[in-house]
């Protein structure tokens, strides 16, 4: 037997069905009977299931993979970055790709309608278990985040990507500018220009700006060099392009001027 | 009881009141008739001459031909296949002769022996009268397996895991403790299951397909609850149009899985059912999330659903999407056809 006491496992649910986080909660009640837990709270979406889990860690996160917004495979990447990052079971009804991955990767998950049985062994197996690598979750998604994740004053805050008007690279940080604020990331630009190759372009060493954001371009210069700035859509600043990137670049602003 | 009015038969005979049909015989005749006048003539004036000629025989033969059998065409589609084929053969043969002997001179057999004319004109009218009916026979078989395979799609959207399981899952949780409202939801499944099940070659009463459509919708709201918001326009809908089965419910189907379910805040629904300009009317709308609207989505089932109404109504069905920014809109319009009295 074991000396050090046993805390009840903590369990939270991510569905955006009521129904089925109902269903969910009524078996982790008929579970409790063999094995210690206990059911901290519920989401329905992404923001919201960061924001409960930042204030209430659980050890478990019995996740959803298809949800609107957000799907579930993406969310767990941004769950990732808390303080504690639990332990997740995928739940699924029916996804024969997203299935099969996981079989390859032996991630646990759930199919719907859930036997109380498989829930009991996974709970069981996830006492021991570590939360899965986020580089194996991007794999299992080969699409881009539709979402950027921000560490702020303990709170994890969702950017919408198509709300990116540019990024920029500062130190060790990338600034996410939207047309309302700026955010601060710890992730590298030259990832990021892969993730999101159809959506930004490159057009300096240190920024990538949406394509869609490109209103034109004028003459000017910073420091005496003289070359071209670029104009955005719903911004008045301007950004240096160099002229390493300006072949690539100027064709955008054709288009774009064409557009506006 | 009542009797639905078949679509189709063993070997089904073309609508003879459809402006569709009817364009097609004038439009094939007619070109049979320039290619007959090019295999006879030797100069530009002898084409003109022959088109001419041909033409004026052709004519005559042709129209009283599809007026006949419009005014029969309720008649045709009771007897079986073989013997509406026959009949029309005589009756194009019937017209000849008749149109040759009473005609006047510019369509008497002038020259030759005149009854060797006189036959070999109805063995013509007839060969073309066979040639028309091989090819609506064709056409049929061509576009005929969009019946066969509606049924299966609406099927296997109906067995689409996804609605499967999620389903059974929200019935599982409110067994216990709301046992009359999982009781209404397995009947309402049974019924989808039954409906996707039925030989889909009868016309069906539009309100059925409409209480259908809402057992469906009832399922979906069982699941999204407050996120799957509906306004059905049915003041207008006449109660006794007929019309072909799984239209309307795989049209929803599609509003619901590419219109409401990307959305986090759900969205509406609204199904408009009217009588305009003596065609009935159907029209789906739902909200389109900016990355539903870039995606292509599965139209797989609307595509069935087109070659569907091709195959029924011919032009006188029209099919129109409207895509905007925020919303997707199917508009349907087909021919308005009341159930038979008793």
């Amino acid at each position: 037997m074991n000396d050090t006491v046993t805390l009840p496992l903590t369990v939270f649910v991510v569905d955006d069905e009521p129904l089925a986080r109902r269903r969910l909660k009524e078996l982790l009640d008929d579970c409790a009977v063999q094995i210690e837990l206990q059911v901290v709270g519920e989401a329905g979406n992404g923001q919201e299931a960061l924001d409960k889990l930042s204030a209430t860690p659980a050890e478990v996160v019995l996740l959803d993979i298809r949800m609107p917004q957000m799907d579930g495979l993406e969310l767990a990447q941004h769950l990732n970055k808390l303080d504690h990052p639990p332990v997740i079971i995928f739940t699924t009804a029916y996804d024969a790709y997203a299935i099969k991955a996981f079989e390859q990767r032996a991630i646990d998950y759930l199919l719907k309608p859930i036997r109380l049985g498989r829930l009991f062994e996974a709970l069981t197996r996830a006492r021991d278990a570590v939360p899965i690598r986020t580089e194996l979750l991007q794999e299992l998604m080969p699409e881009a985040r539709s979402h950027l994740s921000v560490h702020e004053r303990g709170r994890i805050i969702l950017v919408p990507i198509e709300e990116v008007i540019y990024l920029r690279a500062e130190m060790k940080y990338v600034t996410v500018r939207t047309a309302q604020r700026e955010y601060l990331i710890e992730e590298s630009l030259t990832a990021l220009e892969k993730e999101y190759a159809a959506r930004f372009v490159r057009i300096h060493r240190s920024c990538l700006v949406a394509k869609a954001a490109v209103a034109g371009f004028e003459k000017g210069g910073e420091e005496g060099e003289s070359g071209w700035l670029l104009k955005l859509h719903g911004l008045d600043e301007r950004l240096p392009v160099s002229r390493r990137q300006w072949s690539g670049v100027k064709a955008l602003g054709n288009t774009g001027e064409q557009g506006a | 009881m009542p009797r639905t009015r078949s679509i189709n038969q063993n070997i089904p005979l073309p609508d003879f009141r459809n402006l569709g049909t009817v364009l097609r015989m004038v439009l094939l005749v007619n070109g049979i008739a320039l290619f007959m006048a090019l295999a006879q003539a030797d100069s530009p004036d002898g084409l003109w001459q022959q088109m001419l000629y041909g033409s004026a025989l052709f004519q005559p033969v042709l129209l009283s031909t599809l007026l006949a059998l419009y005014v029969l065409n309720p008649w045709l589609r009771r007897v079986t296949y073989r013997q509406a084929v026959g009949f029309i053969i005589l009756l194009v043969g019937f017209f000849t002769l008749a149109i040759a002997r009473l005609g006047g001179e510019l369509f008497a057999a002038s020259e030759g022996t005149a009854g060797f004319v006189e036959s070999r004109r109805c063995l013509i009218a007839a060969l073309i009268a066979l040639l028309m009916l091989g090819y609506f026979r064709w056409r049929d078989l061509a576009l005929s397996p969009a019946r066969g395979a509606a049924r299966l799609q609406a099927l296997q959207a109906r067995i689409r895991p996804h609605f499967l399981f999620n389903s059974i899952n929200a019935v599982l949780a409110i067994v216990k403790s709301e046992p009359k409202r999982a009781e209404t939801a397995l009947e309402d499944m049974a019924d989808l299951f039954r409906m996707a099940m039925n030989d889909a070659h009868e016309l069906v009463a539009l309100k059925d397909e409409v209480a259908l459509a809402e057992r469906y919708l009832a399922l979906e709201q069982l699941r999204m609850g407050e996120r799957l918001q509906l306004r059905w326009h049915l003041r207008d809908m006449p109660q006794d149009a007929l019309i072909p089965p799984l239209v309307l419910q795989p049209l929803l189907e599609n509003a619901v899985y590419h219109g409401i379910e990307p959305l986090a805040a759900g969205g509406l629904i609204e199904v408009s059912l009217y009588l305009g300009d003596r065609r009935l009317h159907l029209e789906v709308r739902n909200p389109l999330s900016a990355t539903a609207a870039k995606t292509d989505g599965n139209h797989i089932a609307l595509a069935n659903i087109r070659e569907r109404l091709a195959l029924l109504f011919d032009v006188e069905a029209e099919y129109r999407v409207e895509r905007g920014d925020d919303s997707y809109a199917v508009h349907i319009i087909i021919p308005y056809r009341e159930k038979e009295a008793p």
